[in-house]
């Protein structure tokens, strides 16, 4: 439950916002005396659909985050809590077209940050595939916790030998030469994609002065207007420096349009 | 009608012949060409040999006269997955358009060998497709045996129109990885009617996830491209009340 422990932590004076499904946290609250929402994905036993239970981004949860994030109150910057083990597995949800859900909660944040509202996001467990592409990649500034359960990928580790056909010993060796296809945090942060990594002691239970660097580092990119920058401006960073390729086919492009 | 010797099968077709065949005679014009080479270089450390344009092809065309952008996916290699050299090709295609663009996914979406690469740019081709859309038709087509799942399937739903085939299926996870991950109880992947009917271009125009439907023939494909460029955007398609209604049919009782 790391997702609701960190979208109440993060603001002063939370207040779950009403009206969303218990595996949707919205929470309303202020950070240095301005206002802002958080949104995670929890896990809920009681979903509907049985493939969405364990904090998966399922159908009912693209609705929801689409709905929080259209509806933040005027004036609030998004901070997207992520711990997402994935997106949901099940025939219901292909029969259902899940691939539409997710796509409303990426054109949500995307009409929310070219209208101007900031969106941060905070990885504070995993961030896999759909499920971080629908909820926490499209923000303008990406955190993430410096903990061993914070991994970033497309597909569960188990997952990959099996799909690949190849042991999870191969798996882990292939991670080593192609940083790709690595799962921790600070590989994923050479790519350009991080903007800040916060050392905890327990990620499970932020303390207070933890919680207030993480809040002033947020607080700080909006104020120099970070949060609604592009995913593309990622690529001209510095940091950006395992990107060099897709920098260089670009410039190819350009040249030849 | 075209005659029947005359018809040609965009499923058999490859990408370049797809888009050639749909754009206005002769104007298609490749970029980053496969002489260009432009190929993926984290394959060879997994013992699998890369393809010089790295399965997506793009270049400029004319459609009815305006200047598109045209991209393809090449399903046929890896399954048409993005990595980062195909999808820095696709996001800067679209950026690049003047008057609005398509894309041929025969996709399975990011591919897993360059993982993390594949996500950065799935993420950074969705925000290219919003900020086009805005001011040009994006129009997705769905017609090849690869169908477009994956991170693309959120791509193919944000674009302004959909053009699917009946072979076309379009779902976020393909049936074999959710029959391997939560079981054959759950899908059973050899049921190949029963996937169809879930998500093939008939039920998909039915339910009103994608637009139109066409056939296989390519001159019939080059209409239907034609009449989603000239269509009004489909702003319902990821409308909140619309999905609800939808996933509501769904729901275990």
């Amino acid at each position: 439950m790391r997702g609701s422990i960190w979208a109440r932590a993060l603001l002063e004076g939370p207040c779950d916002a009403g009206g969303f499904p218990p595996s949707v946290v919205v929470c309303d609250g202020t950070i240095g005396g301005r206002p802002y929402r958080t949104v995670a994905v929890v896990p809920n036993r009681g979903a509907r659909f049985p493939r969405a239970r364990n904090g998966e981004f399922g159908l009912d949860e693209g609705l929801a985050v689409a709905r929080a994030v259209r509806g933040a109150p005027p004036g609030a910057a998004l901070i997207s809590v992520v711990d997402v083990p994935g997106q949901a597995f099940g025939r219901r949800e292909e029969a259902a077209g899940i691939s539409l859900a997710l796509a409303a909660s990426v054109a949500a944040y995307i009409d929310e940050r070219r209208r101007g509202r900031s969106l941060f996001t905070l990885v504070v467990g995993k961030a896999i595939s759909g499920a971080f592409l629908a909820h926490g990649m499209q923000s303008g500034w990406i955190g993430a916790l410096n903990d061993r359960e914070v991994e970033v990928h497309v597909m569960p580790a188990a997952s990959v030998a099996r799909v690949t056909r190849s042991s999870a010993a191969e798996v882990a060796r292939v991670a080593t030469v192609v940083p790709a296809t690595a799962r921790d945090i600070a590989t994923f942060a050479s790519f350009g994609a991080v903007d800040d990594i916060f050392e905890v002691v327990d990620a499970n239970a932020p303390a207070p002065d933890e919680i207030e660097a993480i809040r002033a580092a947020i607080d700080r990119a909006r104020e120099a207007g970070l949060g609604i920058r592009a995913p593309l401006e990622r690529l001209e960073r510095p940091e950006a420096a395992r990107r060099a390729l897709a920098r260089d086919v670009r410039a190819r492009i350009d040249k030849a349009w | 009608m075209t005659p029947a010797l005359l018809r040609r099968s965009y499923v058999e077709a490859t990408p370049r012949e797809r888009i050639e065949a749909l754009v206005d005679a002769g104007s298609f014009r490749e970029i980053l060409d496969p002489f260009a080479r432009c190929s993926s270089p984290y394959l060879a450390e997994q013992n699998i040999v890369a393809q010089r344009d790295d399965g997506v092809v793009i270049g400029r065309a004319r459609l009815d006269g305006r200047d598109v952008a045209a991209i393809a996916v090449d399903g046929r290699f890896l399954g048409g997955s993005i990595g980062e050299a195909g999808g820095a090709k696709i996001a800067r295609a679209l950026e690049r358009a003047r008057d609005g663009a398509f894309l041929l996914l025969d996709t399975g979406g990011i591919r897993l060998q360059e993982a993390n690469l594949g996500l950065l740019a799935i993420a950074e081709i969705c925000d290219a497709v919003v900020a086009l859309r805005e001011r040009a038709p994006v129009v997705a087509v769905i017609a090849g045996s690869v169908g477009c799942y994956g991170g693309m399937s959120i791509v193919a739903a944000l674009c302004s129109q959909i053009v699917m085939t009946r072979v076309g299926r379009f779902g976020l996870n393909g049936s074999e990885v959710i029959e391997q991950e939560a079981g054959i109880g759950e899908l059973d992947a050899r049921d190949r009617p029963a996937i169809w009917r879930a998500t093939g271009g008939i039920r998909r125009v039915e339910q009103g996830h994608a637009d139109i439907l066409s056939g296989d023939d390519l001159d019939e494909l080059a209409g239907a491209l034609r009449a989603a460029f000239a269509a009004e955007p489909n702003r319902e398609r990821l409308s909140l009340e619309r999905l609800r209604r939808c996933f509501a049919q769904e729901a275990p009782a």
